[in-house]
């Protein structure tokens, strides 16, 4: 027994008698169940289904291509496949209306791929367009970019702007371009208009 | 249940194989092991050889260099077993993993190989999550030797 | 007559006696090793709500290993000579336990009443420790075969340790029966004997029961599992067993040669179990406070260890046979 051998054990009796193992799955003792839960810890992702839009900004902007849109007949779905998720948090930053939280759940065991408990899915209504009948955008996307233009738009097109929006609502994108002459909404016509 | 059946639940041996990948989710398992979160309380051993061991603890992308030896490993497992694939990349290929175009080195998810029993995702997913996934596949286990046996 | 049917009885009794006490012993170096690493080994009372799932407690554990091992799968490399490699185990689990009937325990003097009955362990144990390296050999893998060449040149120079040993106090002694040895009183000259060659097996035992500095033949990760690597199922679970008899017949050994009224008669039970705690405690210790040694430091280190303590040891011995 070298000398550094009586110092190891010396400092191995210190704790002999109160081991510092956290309990796990039981909870017997809540205060020994889990590590240090931190103030910033990216757990599932929770998106509000009041507030989101439909505007697919996470969509394009998830690492792990893990979120995805699905637009069957008239619902279009936002669905992240938690199995592909790297908690990045990117999809929560980049959401104008802030419906994404990182939530503090991380407890999260699976046996199948179809498992509903492995997919966070939002479903939202969309229109239908008057002209041709196919859905083309989500009830609440089209209100919300009307408010978020006007608040920032040069003064001087505001209202042509504001009338426009007036004359093509209810019109999907490519009834939208196809009839741009009729309804006089081309983009060409600002040119038209004083200085500019 | 017949006195096998419950050391079975009783004993687990894992043997841990890394297909590739950034080593996170290795490091989070190791720590699962260490003494903070102690596993070997009900038992857990970490095996040296897939011989001995009861649930294959998959972690990590895999490359196409690495096929032949994800197979041959999983054939060397003896019966019964279970795998246990812990991470977004060994359950779905996370960022590495495209369905198309195909990737000129990587060929995605371990069980696009071999057959997943439990899935345990996160990036990397905590210790206490990974003790979570164990448990289950503990479980798993029992209900497929039970099953087995009762054929 | 009915000396020869307490004998029989008492064979057939010491079988489960120490099988039990051997996986009691392998639970005491994993929860000693646990504590000592400030953490909970294999739970003596397990939690109140885990307990319908995970049983009520796990002090028989290492039994709980050997019986999974039962019922699981046993793959035959192709590439093994099969004979040997399905015979190894089976034979080193016989010798192992033909080694519990020579040695003694308290109330039970089972075979050990024989003149020679120290030679004929000590051979035993030596058949048990063969068939883990013939076993491995048979195996056709390179990691089995590095484990057991590792496990040769071990064990050569821990048996000498051994030997030399128990031969030095046979010799004080006059006497080749290990109850005689186990059933002598002591004095102030035997003393110096008992301190300088226990020592001396202390350190043979750890090289017989592979723990830390020598438990180079199942190196873990550096080589697979060395010897133990293609064997799995029914096989693995029989070298288990067979480890956990090894156990438990060198810790009695122990006893009985240098702990000596402990292992004679029933009443000396408390004690001999207290004894046979300390000596797995100071195991434990030993294998806590250790790295692993390479083998070509382990054999100079051993070298170093036997030759002055032997030496010191037949010296004392001839001192005390020509003056008593």
């Amino acid at each position: 027994m070298s000398s550094s051998h009586i110092k190891i054990l010396k400092r191995i009796l210190e704790k002999y008698s109160t081991p510092m193992t956290l309990k796990y799955p039981s909870s017997v003792d809540a205060s020994k169940k889990y590590s240090q839960i931190p103030e910033g810890l990216r757990g599932i992702p929770e998106r509000d289904k009041e507030k989101c839009i439909g505007c697919r900004a996470c969509f394009f902007v998830c690492s792990g291509r893990a979120t995805k849109i699905i637009d069957i007949a008239d619902k279009r779905t936002v669905q992240i496949f938690l199995f592909r998720c790297t908690f990045c948090a990117h999809c929560q930053e980049s959401c104008p209306e802030e419906a994404i939280t990182m939530s503090k759940k991380f407890e999260l065991t699976v046996s199948t791929r179809s498992d509903p408990a492995a997919y966070v899915d939002t479903v939202l209504d969309m229109l239908s367009c008057k002209k041709c009948g196919k859905p083309y955008f989500p009830k609440k996307f089209v209100p919300r970019v009307y408010e978020r233009l006007m608040e920032k738009i040069n003064p001087r097109v505001k209202e042509t702007v504001s009338a426009d929006f007036k004359k093509v609502e209810g019109l999907c994108t490519e009834c939208r371009r196809a009839n741009s002459f009729e309804l006089d909404t081309h983009t060409r016509k600002h040119l038209w208009l004083e200085g500019a | 249940m017949g006195l096998i059946d419950k050391a079975r639940i009783y004993s687990p041996w894992l043997y841990h194989l890394h297909c590739g990948g950034c080593n996170g989710c290795d490091i989070e398992t190791l720590a699962a092991l260490a003494p903070r979160f102690d596993a070997e309380r009900f038992g857990i051993q970490l095996v040296a050889s897939p011989r001995h061991a009861d649930i294959l603890i998959a972690t990590g992308c895999v490359p196409k260099q690495f096929i032949p030896m994800v197979k041959r490993l999983y054939s060397q497992v003896p019966d019964p077993k279970v795998v246990v694939a812990i991470g977004g990349c060994a359950c779905g290929g996370s960022l590495f993993y495209e369905e198309e175009p195909d990737n000129y080195a990587i060929l995605g998810s371990p069980d696009l190989l071999i057959p997943v029993d439990i899935y345990v995702p996160g990036c990397a997913p905590k210790p206490e999550q990974i003790i979570n996934g164990i448990v289950q596949g503990i479980i798993k286990l029992a209900e497929k030797a039970a099953k087995k046996s009762c054929r | 007559m009915a000396d020869v049917l307490f004998t029989l009885l008492t064979i057939i009794l010491i079988v489960p006696v120490s099988l039990f006490l051997g996986i009691i012993y392998a639970f005491l170096v994993r929860k000693f090793s646990a504590r000592f690493q400030w953490r909970v080994g294999p739970v003596m009372r397990m939690y109140g709500d885990l307990k319908p799932l995970l049983g009520a407690s796990r002090i028989l554990q290492p039994l709980y290993d050997i019986l999974k091992l039962m019922g699981k799968q046993t793959i035959l490399p192709e590439t093994s000579r099969k004979t040997l490699f399905v015979a190894s185990p089976y034979l080193s689990l016989a010798f192992a336990v033909l080694v519990v009937f020579f040695i003694p325990f308290p109330g039970m003097p089972l075979l050990s009443n024989t003149p020679y009955s120290m030679i004929i362990a000590s051979y035993l144990i030596i058949g048990s420790v063969v068939f883990t390296i013939l076993g491995p050999v048979a195996s056709g893998s390179p990691w089995g075969v590095i484990g057991a060449r590792r496990e040769v040149e071990l064990f050569l120079v821990s048996e000498l340790g051994f030997v030399v040993s128990i031969f030095s106090v046979a010799y004080a002694e006059g006497t080749l029966s290990l109850y005689n040895m186990a059933s002598r009183a002591l004095n102030l000259p035997m003393l110096l004997l008992m301190v300088s060659a226990g020592i001396l097996m202390f350190l043979s035992m750890l090289g017989k029961l592979h723990i830390k500095p020598f438990d180079i033949p199942e190196a873990e990760c550096e080589i697979v599992a060395g010897q133990y690597t293609e064997y799995s199922g029914k096989l693995l679970g029989m070298y288990f067993l067979a480890k956990a008899f090894m156990l438990y017949g060198l810790v009695a050994l122990f006893i009985a040669v240098f702990l000596p009224p402990f292992s004679s008669s029933i009443l000396w039970l408390p004690v001999y179990a207290i004894a046979a705690v300390l000596v797995v405690l100071l195991l434990s210790i030993v294998q806590v406070l250790n790295p692993r040694y390479q083998i070509d430091r382990a054999l100079p280190w051993y070298m170093k260890v036997i030759i002055p303590l032997g030496l010191l040891s037949f010296i004392i011995a001839l001192v005390i046979r020509l003056v008593m």
